[in-house]
């Protein structure tokens, strides 16, 4: 997995709406090369037939 | 008694000289808030001390008592709540700017629970920033301190609910655990804390920090006073979508059972080791604690700590997709109302795509089952409560948390009751704690362990020097 650079960061930063500065961005460029590493890894513990933890249930109707 | 022996009882005890009239809840309310505003400018365990409001339920629990109107074990018993429960008419803050002057409309469910049982409410305490990140210097209220040695954190996130009980603020307090949040700050302030089943404990008025982690759960100076509390706010709740409808037990129906033939699994291998690896010292009053549990009867079993060692990267990955998504508005429009920690931690969640969540969510499937497995042949796992020692302020690495074993989390994912029970000093005299976890729905057993553990030693009887 290719790493993200500060430009590419810069750009998903202004597309998820966050007014974010240099500073910013570059000290959160290592956690979020970590946090996709490790998202990554995760494919590797998978089996096809694993479904997510967290189910929906149609009788679970009611809000709060 | 001394005001300060009376800050100490547990709450078998202080329910016990209610009730033979040794003194009143209001004197008992009045012996904790004289010693609250003495010593907690050094410790700063409380945003909002709710001395007024105390006071008047400590008259309303002398007078129900007088008129045979007994509400049980917890009946005019003082306790605090970490600053993230929804209080009706009481700020709730989340020890952050965000909410500030947030007062809520309504209680918690855990919160109107422990009223039902006639606790008297003597406040708010601090916490991590939303329940995330690590203590923080730019909040509008200060970070918590360690009683042991307030150059030191206390551990978090709810880090006033272990200060508040180490320091003899209050007999019980409510914690919250997303990754360890109720067993790391009770095993660095020298407490107990147990995070129940997900799902035993309504999650309802409780702000959010990872809805499929988060857990609500009770915090006090000993196994015994934990069960009690626990018994006051398990149950089904409707309003929590995750709520368990399951039976209550009796938290305490096990307690003096003993630990004769217990398997315990220590899933040390692949995962003690991992990065920087366990702390030596801390590593050798875990293991001692061990040779305690051989003592009173039980077998020790290692086991593959491999599946333990990766629910660090599925925990992290759903907590911050989950953080983030909840929290997403407020960064989008203040920004810098957050502090600098919990900013920084949240934000990685602004970058993780949705795949990257549902595989999470899947790896969760599997580690879990892989975990779960262990109990055919063990009844429940021991690990340390923290890796290492309580790190000082002046010391602090925000990047501390990835640089050794997680020792908590794993049971955030997999959802398994885990508590952590006081087991000895590390060299600069810092508190360590035992963690026992097991199988679903099994606090009894967590309950039972721990309380065997804690009567053949000494350690829950110790006090800081205040």
């Amino acid at each position: 997995m290719d790493e993200i650079a500060s430009e590419m960061l810069r750009r998903m930063a202004q597309q998820a709406g966050l007014d974010l500065n240099d500073g910013e961005l570059q000290r959160l460029l290592p956690a979020v090369n970590r946090a996709k590493k490790q998202a990554a890894e995760l494919r590797d513990l998978i089996a096809a037939s694993d479904e997510p933890a967290a189910a929906f249930m149609a009788s679970n109707t009611r809000r709060n | 008694m001394e005001p300060n022996e009376i800050c100490y009882l547990t709450i078998g005890g202080a329910a016990e000289a209610l009730r033979r009239g040794e003194f009143s809840g209001v004197e008992l309310t009045q012996a904790l808030l004289q010693r609250i505003q003495t010593i907690d400018s050094k410790l700063h365990c409380f945003i909002t001390l709710t001395a007024d409001l105390a006071l008047q339920q400590a008259q309303e629990a002398d007078k129900a008592l007088r008129s045979g109107n007994d509400r049980g074990p917890l009946h005019g018993i003082p306790v605090a709540l970490k600053d993230l429960y929804a209080t009706r008419g009481i700020r709730t803050t989340c020890h952050s700017a965000v909410l500030e002057n947030c007062v809520p409309d309504y209680d918690a469910t855990a919160v109107t629970k422990l009223r039902q049982a006639g606790t008297i409410l003597l406040g708010k305490l601090g916490m991590h920033e939303f329940a995330f990140g690590g203590p923080s210097t730019d909040a509008p209220f200060p970070a918590v301190r360690n009683p042991w040695n307030t150059e030191h954190i206390p551990g978090g996130s709810s880090s006033g609910s272990g200060a508040a009980l180490a320091a003899g603020f209050c007999y019980g307090a409510l914690g919250s655990d997303t990754g360890g949040s109720i067993r790391t700050p009770s095993s660095r302030c020298g407490i107990v804390g147990i995070k129940p089943t997900y799902g035993r404990v309504s999650r309802y008025g409780v702000v959010p920090l990872s809805w499929s982690l988060d857990h609500a759960g009770p915090m006090a100076r000993n196994v015994e006073d934990c069960a009690i509390l626990l018994q006051a706010i398990a149950g089904y709740d409707g309003r929590d979508p995750a709520s368990a409808d399951v039976a209550v037990p009796d938290f305490r129906s096990e307690l003096k059972t003993g630990i004769e033939g217990l398997r315990v699994g220590v899933p040390r291998a692949h995962w003690f080791e991992e990065k920087l690896g366990i702390d030596p010292e801390t590593e050798k009053v875990f293991n001692a604690a061990l040779e305690v549990l051989k003592k009173l009867g039980a077998s020790i079993i290692e086991i593959d700590g491999r599946p333990f060692a990766l629910a660090r990267k599925a925990n992290q990955t759903i907590l911050i997709c989950e953080a983030y998504a909840y929290h997403e508005r407020t960064f989008q429009k203040t920004p810098m109302k957050f502090g600098t920690s919990v900013r920084r931690r949240v934000l990685e969640g602004a970058f993780l795509s949705a795949a990257d969540y549902i595989a999470a969510q899947r790896a969760r499937t599997a580690l879990s089952a892989q975990i779960c497995e262990n109990f055919t042949r063990v009844d429940v796992f021991a690990v340390p409560g923290a890796p290492r020692p309580p790190e000082a302020f002046a010391r602090l690495d925000p990047n501390e948390q990835n640089l050794r074993p997680n020792f908590t989390n794993p049971f955030n994912l997999t959802g398994l009751p885990a508590i952590s029970v006081p087991c000895g000093f590390t060299p600069g005299n810092l508190p360590a704690g035992l963690q026992i976890a097991a199988p679903p729905y099994g606090e009894c057993t967590c309950f039972r362990v721990a309380y065997a553990y804690e009567q053949a030693t000494a350690w829950h009887d110790q006090r800081p020097a205040l």
